[in-house]
């Protein structure tokens, strides 16, 4: 097996609710491979979300080791976190979190005003992600003239617009009809195919479970 | 898109809030930089030309006091003076108007020309002020404002001396920094009340500005120890004296400015923490998709500092405008015939809006910079 893109050891997170510690996460141990397509599944409170945030950069373990690449996520600090996520995830949220003032197109350049790319650049590679979602019609539409199923397929464009390795998803169809659900869940998993990318998903819905490589259950911060 | 495009999306996304917070900027601006215009008017008055050659004489105890007229003869004898002429304060109230609009002196008509030159006058104003006994000459905004012209008669009533005095006008005069007073002539007024051998004050013009300190130490010392001593000061430090009672507006006027700086910095922050507050949820997003604190904290004073901004371009150009290109007498109804909106006024006002954009800023800022992208995106779900 090649060298996992995801690299997890001993990984533990603990949370104190005044006197009260928690465990999130329990000396986690989780190798994921380059393309594949994990469904974190478990119940609410299990830790999932929490994984999730650890492996995308956006939380800190208590202790343990995550390697995304070869680079320890857990060791860097905050700014450089920021422009490591910029680079090397893509974020979708169960709620689209498009920025309701911008058009699908200004959505989906936001990562990449971070970049040193030219404006005429920066369109090319707008285009593409909303083509690659099939949305390049609405590019010009607002989040409210668009319907849920196609404002989570912006957000799709929006975390596969800097070429990330890894796109991370909380709960993409949480918020969707099945028929949108479907869509979507079509559409990463033509970014799995097509696109090589590596894609960890957290959902409730076995039949959004379904759709990736491998399913793997946590139950109270511990892989089952 | 460009960051500069998504930083105005975001200030106008809700534009009902952004053009009342840019109004009341606007509104607090244009009060502020009227306040310190009037502050400095009160207490920096225009100086008229021939102000660097001109002593006031006063009593010493009050200026209410009157001042002999025996004393002219002494002051004229001092070296270095070139005319004097009494100059007596008359309380004259137009028409019955309640308060007096404008001031009413008299001296010496022979003296108006040598003594406050820069009075001009069209036609021959000053020799018919010479040569009638009831004449006068008016300041032009005052024969404006009640549509007087030369050959008018008018009549005042003295809320000093009995009785009412009345006048033909000789003249509108222009070209001084305050053309609003009525000046007439000392002899009629001293005929009128049955010659009581006092004057207000005396005023008189030195040779040259050299001659203006010894004559100042000469008249003060030529009547010490006498029955009316005097105080001789320039007429710039005349006219201090006088702001000097001023003290309590300018207090007032101070406190007020303090006040409006205060408040717009209160509406600007809370607007600012609303603004950030209803986003709190996107800024977190930013966060998570890779921008850091200080591109955050950039776009949170960007915003803050453009409403700001606008504001100050709003207020202060307002302001300017208005005293600019308006009739400032007309709009005071004659209480300033000046008011000037300076650079330094204006400058000011655009640092107090510049540093008030910044102030806001700061604790949104830090709000969104201790908020984990974690905390952030729980408030998604």
């Amino acid at each position: 097996m090649a060298e996992p893109i995801v690299k997890i050891r001993e990984l533990t997170k603990l949370y104190s609710q005044g006197e009260i510690q928690v465990t999130a996460l329990d000396r986690i141990t989780l190798d994921i491979a380059a393309g594949e397509f994990l469904a974190l599944m478990g119940p609410s409170g299990s830790g999932k979300s929490t994984l999730l945030h650890i492996i995308a950069g956006v939380d800190r373990p208590t202790s343990g080791q995550c390697l995304v690449q070869g680079v320890d996520v857990t060791k860097l600090n905050e700014s450089a976190l920021a422009d490591w996520r910029n680079h090397n995830v893509g974020f979708i949220f169960q709620t689209f979190n498009l920025i309701p003032v911008l058009t699908a197109a200004e959505n989906v350049e936001l990562p990449l005003l971070l970049t040193r790319l030219s404006r005429t650049q920066r369109r090319k590679q707008v285009e593409t992600a909303l083509e690659v979602v099939g949305l390049a019609d609405r590019a010009k539409h607002l989040p409210r003239q668009l319907s849920g199923g196609q404002e989570q397929r912006v957000a799709i464009a929006r975390a596969l617009v800097t070429d990330p390795a890894l796109i991370v998803a909380d709960e993409p169809t949480g918020n969707l009809d099945s028929h949108s659900a479907q869509e979507v869940l079509g559409a990463l998993q033509s970014l799995r195919k097509d696109a090589g990318k590596t894609i960890i998903m957290v959902t409730h819905d076995p039949k959004a479970a379904a759709f990736g490589t491998r399913q793997i259950h946590l139950e109270k911060g511990e892989l089952s | 898109m460009t960051i500069p495009t998504f930083i105005l999306k975001n200030a106008l996304r809700n534009k009902r809030r952004a053009l009342l917070s840019i109004s009341s900027g606007a509104v607090s601006l244009f009060l502020l930089v009227t306040l310190q215009v009037a502050l400095r008017e009160l207490t920096l008055p225009p100086q008229s030309a021939g102000a660097e050659l001109r002593v006031a004489v006063r009593n010493k105890i009050s200026i209410t006091n009157p001042l002999p007229v025996r004393q002219r003869g002494i002051i004229e004898k001092i070296p270095g003076v070139e005319a004097v002429t009494p100059f007596t304060w008359f309380g004259g109230k137009y028409k019955g108007e309640e308060g007096m609009s404008f001031a009413q002196f008299a001296m010496d008509a022979d003296k108006l020309h040598s003594v406050f030159g820069e009075a001009k006058m069209n036609g021959d104003g000053y020799e018919k002020f010479n040569a009638t006994k009831d004449a006068c000459v008016l300041g032009k905004i005052t024969a404006d404002k009640y549509h007087l012209k030369v050959g008018d008669q008018m009549t005042l009533d003295s809320t000093i001396y009995p009785g009412s005095l009345s006048f033909h006008i000789a003249g509108i005069y222009f070209g001084t920094p305050d053309d609003r007073n009525m000046l007439f002539r000392q002899d009629y007024l001293d005929e009128s009340i049955g010659e009581p051998g006092y004057v207000g004050m005396w005023w008189l013009k030195v040779k040259s500005a050299d001659d203006m300190v010894p004559v100042i130490k000469a008249i003060n010392a030529a009547f010490q120890n006498t029955s009316a001593e005097v105080r001789a000061e320039s007429e710039r430090n005349f006219q201090l004296g006088f702001i000097s009672m001023l003290g309590n507006i300018k207090t007032l006027i101070a406190s007020i400015s303090t006040v409006v700086v205060f408040t717009l910095v209160l509406v600007t922050a809370s607007t600012m923490s609303m603004a950030v507050r209803e986003r709190f949820r996107e800024l977190a997003i930013l966060k998570a998709l890779g921008f850091r604190r200080r591109e955050l904290f950039a776009f949170i004073l960007a915003e803050s500092f453009g409403l700001a901004v606008a504001g100050a371009l709003l207020g202060i150009g307002g302001a300017y405008c208005l005293y600019t290109f308006g009739d400032i007498g007309k709009m005071t109804a004659g209480i300033f015939v000046s008011f000037e909106v300076t650079p330094r006024i204006m400058g000011v006002a655009a640092l107090v809006a510049a540093l008030l954009g910044i102030i806001a800023a700061v604790a949104p800022s830090l709000s969104v910079a201790r908020m984990s992208v974690v905390n952030g995106l729980k408030t998604l779900d």
